[in-house]
């Protein structure tokens, strides 16, 4: 057990020092881009410049970019960390190794959920200091967020284990994880409402994670902590991810 | 299970190894191999041979169709992550991770085998100095020249002191004395005990560092042997090469059975320049796996008698 802990965290620690090295991409796709869509998205409901926003379309806003933040990290741009490691020969590093392939996948899942945390309390001290007046002040908000920002790591950079690890070429691969990096937030009614999609989009979105953590986040941060539903929901497509990859990641070829 | 398995002198034994991919290409068909504990292996052959995949499947990175691969009395095809534990391995293509350090490279994947941290440490020191890696062991691996990440991926197989290490073309892109200086090592821990297998289209690798030098062509180990025992293949044992004869003015290089039939040849075409030697690996090589002599470019291809 020690010597798998020991694994996890070397793995953790090889992929960290990425961030470390590369740290300006990564403020790019978890705080800079969702404030640009937050600023958007309150452009848009603008009918003229000064016209008062209420508090909780600003909440709601802000719920809608830090979903943005995490497809982003655990899509895009943990996505194509996977790939490179794939496609630039990395991943043989391991393979020879005497390290079990589940542990290399809960390492670089604590490091994609490592930049998910970071990223999502740092939207939200952007989001205070801009004025948004969201309710995450006692240690049950704060935990309920952790486990829907954990469930949301495990679902969306679980697809990007998966992406990783089946696309035939690295140019392929990441295009995918761009296109479903922004793709599965568009899609999702997060900055919009649900009614406005087609009929056949509204059920695309239901079998979105996206939308499931835009519902609890956006239920924590205005104050309301019952999301059993929105948890039970991503707790399954967690585990249905982090199953296919586990099951499909082997480090012998057939 | 074979005798040869259960020998304790073995380090490794493969049998009857076959690989056919999905696609019906059969890239390794039926290779035998026993590698005695301490030996160091060569293999060599063209490309397209089935080296690579060979190597593969020692290293349990491929499922061999058919076959056995037994490591220190491990079978690694029913549990490859206990053969791993005794294996070091440099795959041909494998990448480093360019913003860790290049101590902390080493380090980390020390402990990815096992290693406590001190000895982790204590282990990176030594081969960065063995590599001569040691001026660099602070700088990010993505700032090291090809041939320093060469190195320290001989070094992530050196790590953690493993008794067999398997090599796919080590030392392809170092410089010459980067060359000689992994040699050097590499000599020095098979003569510490430690098993070593390495392919390689370097003939002077081959007969620097191998007990016994295998030859694969087409997938299949066509000899192998000692270098003199290889050598006794190829009857034609001395190599002329010359300079201009009456025909033809450039560089010619001849193969002949006897001495006296060089020195006949030479008072014959009375060439310019001359240089006879005794036919080495390469030539041996040319011989056994069917293709062209080139002799860098300067002979034409036949064999003399």
């Amino acid at each position: 057990m020690m010597r798998r802990l020991s694994d996890i965290y070397c793995i953790f620690r090889i992929h960290l020092a990425r961030l470390r090295a590369e740290s300006g991409p990564f403020l790019l796709a978890a705080i800079v881009f969702p404030l640009g869509m937050y600023f958007f998205a309150n452009g848009v409901v603008r009918q003229d410049p000064n016209e008062f926003i209420p508090n909780y379309i600003k909440v709601h806003f802000v719920a809608a970019s830090l979903v943005f933040s995490l497809s982003l990290t655990a899509i895009s741009w943990f996505g194509y960390l996977l790939l490179e490691n794939r496609f630039t020969g990395r991943l043989k590093l391991f393979a020879v190794l005497p390290v079990a392939s589940s542990s290399y996948i809960l390492g670089v899942m604590v490091f994609a959920l490592g930049q998910g945390v970071v990223g999502s309390f740092s939207l939200l001290i952007a989001a205070r200091l801009l004025g948004v007046d969201f309710t995450v002040n006692s240690f049950q908000s704060i935990f309920l967020l952790l486990i829907v920002v954990l469930l949301a790591i495990f679902s969306l950079a679980g697809l990007s284990v998966v992406l990783a690890h089946r696309v035939r070429s690295f140019a392929a691969g990441s295009l995918m994880t761009d296109a479903l990096g922004g793709g599965l937030v568009l899609l999702a009614p997060i900055y919009y409402p649900a009614e406005t999609l087609p009929v056949a989009f509204r059920w695309i979105s239901k079998a979105l994670p996206t939308t499931y953590v835009f519902q609890a986040i956006n239920k924590i941060l205005s104050g309301d902590l019952v999301i059993g539903t929105e948890l039970t929901v991503l707790c399954g497509m967690a585990a249905v991810t982090l199953f296919i990859g586990f099951w499909q990641l082997s480090w012998r070829e057939a | 299970m074979t005798m040869l398995e259960n020998k304790p002198g073995i380090a490794l034994h493969g049998g009857g190894i076959f690989k056919r991919y999905a696609d019906g290409t059969e890239a390794v068909r039926g290779i035998d191999l026993g590698v005695e504990r301490g030996e160091a292996i060569s293999i060599l052959g063209p490309n397209g041979a089935g080296k690579t995949t060979f190597l593969r499947m020692l290293t349990t990175e491929l499922k061999p169709t058919a076959g056995l691969v037994n490591i220190f009395g491990i079978d690694a095809i029913a549990d490859p992550k206990k053969a791993k534990t005794k294996i070091g391995v440099t795959p041909q293509e494998a990448g480093v991770f360019e913003t860790l350090r290049t101590r902390e490279h080493l380090e980390l994947f020390g402990r990815l085998k096992g290693l406590a941290k001190s000895e982790a440490v204590a282990q990176s020191e030594r081969i960065l100095d063995d590599l001569g890696l040691s001026e660099n062991a602070k700088k990010r691996v993505g700032d090291l020249s090809g041939g320093q990440r060469r190195r320290l991926l001989i070094g992530l197989a050196l790590i953690g002191e493993p008794p067999l290490l398997i090599l796919d073309e080590p030392t392809t892109g170092l410089d010459p004395v980067s060359r000689r200086q992994v040699w050097d090592l590499l000599k020095k821990i098979v003569a510490g005990g430690t098993t070593l297998i390495f392919s390689t289209h370097y003939m002077e690798e081959a007969e620097q560092l191998s007990d016994r030098i295998a030859l694969i062509d087409a997938g299949k180990i066509v000899a192998l042997g000692t270098l003199p025992e290889l050598q006794s293949r190829f009857p034609l044992r001395y190599r002329l090469k010359f300079t201009g004869d009456a025909v033809v003015r450039n560089t010619k290089t001849l193969f002949f059975e006897k001495f006296e039939e060089v020195q006949t040849f030479i008072e014959e075409a009375a060439p310019v320049e001359y240089q006879i030697s005794t036919s080495s690996l390469e030539d041996v090589y040319f011989s056994i796996v069917g293709e062209e002599l080139s002799s860098n470019g300067n002979g034409d291809g036949r064999l003399g008698k």
